[in-house]
């Protein structure tokens, strides 16, 4: 075998399950088909091949319904959007006005007007939300609308509960992960929002306060009571 | 073609019936190759709706550029390759070790080979399995099969060129298409 028709078989070897399946077309068949009548070894090769095409293209024993795979797939289609559709393309004397409108000063000169605006609305927000939020417990509520204490970390919660109970409070908010509770007394209903601390939430504090289990109480806002004449009684272990 | 092309183009709009009848034309033939390379109806189904998924929401896209049929099983492709991957590992390590034939037994008839065939194809890489299934049975030129594995035609050529040889020596059978037929007309015979 020379150069010529090595080079021939190895490529005439690799077209052959082209030539077999009946998609090898124009001079590459031709060429294929000629070698293969000299080559007993293309020409075995050549019938192998045929027989996988027929192996791999008999009618199958089992067919698949597609009905319920199709199913699953339209219930998923239905919980989507519809498909993107294709834009159609401008006509070309449209392309040009629609070309000519984004030369200045037309909608160029808007476009630019508008990334401005939303830029300096963006740079405004960014500097905005790289501030830093300061929040306190009282925020939400009006200040002494709700008693914010911490009680010894080594109290059972089972205990915080008796202490509370036993000092008429019921807890609204908390404990966070800092461990402080939001309470007021146990006859309200709701926090108040508004007007400073009552009579009964002063009494709460006043009670608290004489218990060694709790560490720390919110000062109350001043008001013009006797008890804040008299100076702040807040204990801030 | 032409009427492929349609249903592609009514797809992009949203009708729900032309991707009902499209989805039926292929379901057949792509469940057909896709069960004989995973072996598991639930997976192949999956192959088949995450392609037709992908079909319904960019029908659009398709621009003429090949046949549907090309596009629709590029997509098939991809989605499989990506389901195959851990097997395709699994193959890869299986071709370093030097393949001993399945049997050395004649098939009782070509039943018996294709069961044999359909074992033999499992131990290919999944690149090689699929090149095999389109070629042989999707009927898909070189060319067309470059375009859906998204790779040069000569590699179409070298992975069927390494996947013949291995089939070769796991099932020796196949280079002699008429041992089946004799077999059958020695059973023939004798009953």
């Amino acid at each position: 075998m020379n150069t010529h028709s090595v080079s021939a078989h190895d490529e005439t070897w690799l077209l052959l399950p082209w030539l077999a399946n009946g998609r090898l077309a124009g001079p590459q068949r031709a060429q294929a088909e000629e070698h293969v009548r000299g080559c007993a070894a293309c020409a075995q090769e050549l019938l192998a091949q045929r027989h996988l095409c027929t192996l791999l293209t008999e009618p199958e024993r089992v067919t698949y319904a597609p009905g319920p795979s199709l199913r699953k797939l339209l219930e998923r289609i239905d919980g989507q959007a519809p498909p993107q559709a294709r834009a159609p393309m401008p006509a070309p004397a449209a392309r040009r006005r629609l070309a000519a409108a984004w030369r200045p000063p037309g909608l160029a000169w808007a476009a630019t007007f508008l990334l401005t605006a939303a830029l300096g609305i963006l740079t405004g927000t960014a500097y905005h939300w790289s501030q830093p939020v300061y929040a306190t417990y009282t925020t939400g509520h009006a200040a002494g609308a709700v008693l914010h204490v911490a009680f010894d970390r080594s109290l059972p919660f089972g205990e915080v509960e008796e202490l509370l109970r036993s000092v008429g409070a019921r807890v609204v908010e908390g404990p966070g992960t800092t461990g402080i509770f939001g309470i007021v007394p146990a006859g309200d209903t709701a926090p108040r929002t508004e007007g400073g601390a009552s009579p009964q939430m002063r009494a709460l504090a006043a009670r608290l306060h004489g218990d060694a289990r709790v560490r720390w109480i919110e000062p109350l806002p001043a008001a013009a009571t006797v008890e804040d004449a008299q100076g702040p009684s807040a204990r801030n272990h | 073609m032409a009427r492929e092309v349609e249903l592609l183009a009514r797809v992009a709009e949203g009708d729900r019936r032309a991707f009902e009848e499209l989805y039926n034309l292929y379901h057949r033939r792509m469940a057909r190759f896709l069960m004989r390379l995973t072996r598991r109806y639930e997976l192949a189904e999956e192959i088949i709706n995450d392609t037709f998924w992908v079909v319904w929401r960019k029908a659009g896209e398709f621009r003429g550029d090949s046949q549907p049929s090309t596009w629709i099983l590029g997509i098939a492709y991809r989605k499989a390759r990506s389901a195959f991957r851990s097997a395709s590992r699994q193959a890869e390590q299986n071709l370093t070790i030097e393949s001993e034939p399945l049997t050395s037994e004649t098939p009782a008839g070509d039943e018996e080979l294709r069961d044999w065939l359909g074992q033999a194809l499992a131990q290919l890489p999944v690149e090689q399995r699929l090149a095999v299934e389109l070629c042989y049975e999707l009927g898909h030129s070189c060319e067309e099969i470059a375009t859906i594995m998204n790779c040069p035609v000569n590699t179409v050529k070298t992975r069927l060129f390494h996947a013949r040889a291995k089939l070769q020596r796991l099932l020796p059978q196949l280079a002699t298409p008429h041992a089946a037929a004799g077999a059958q007309a020695r059973e023939g015979r004798a009953s």
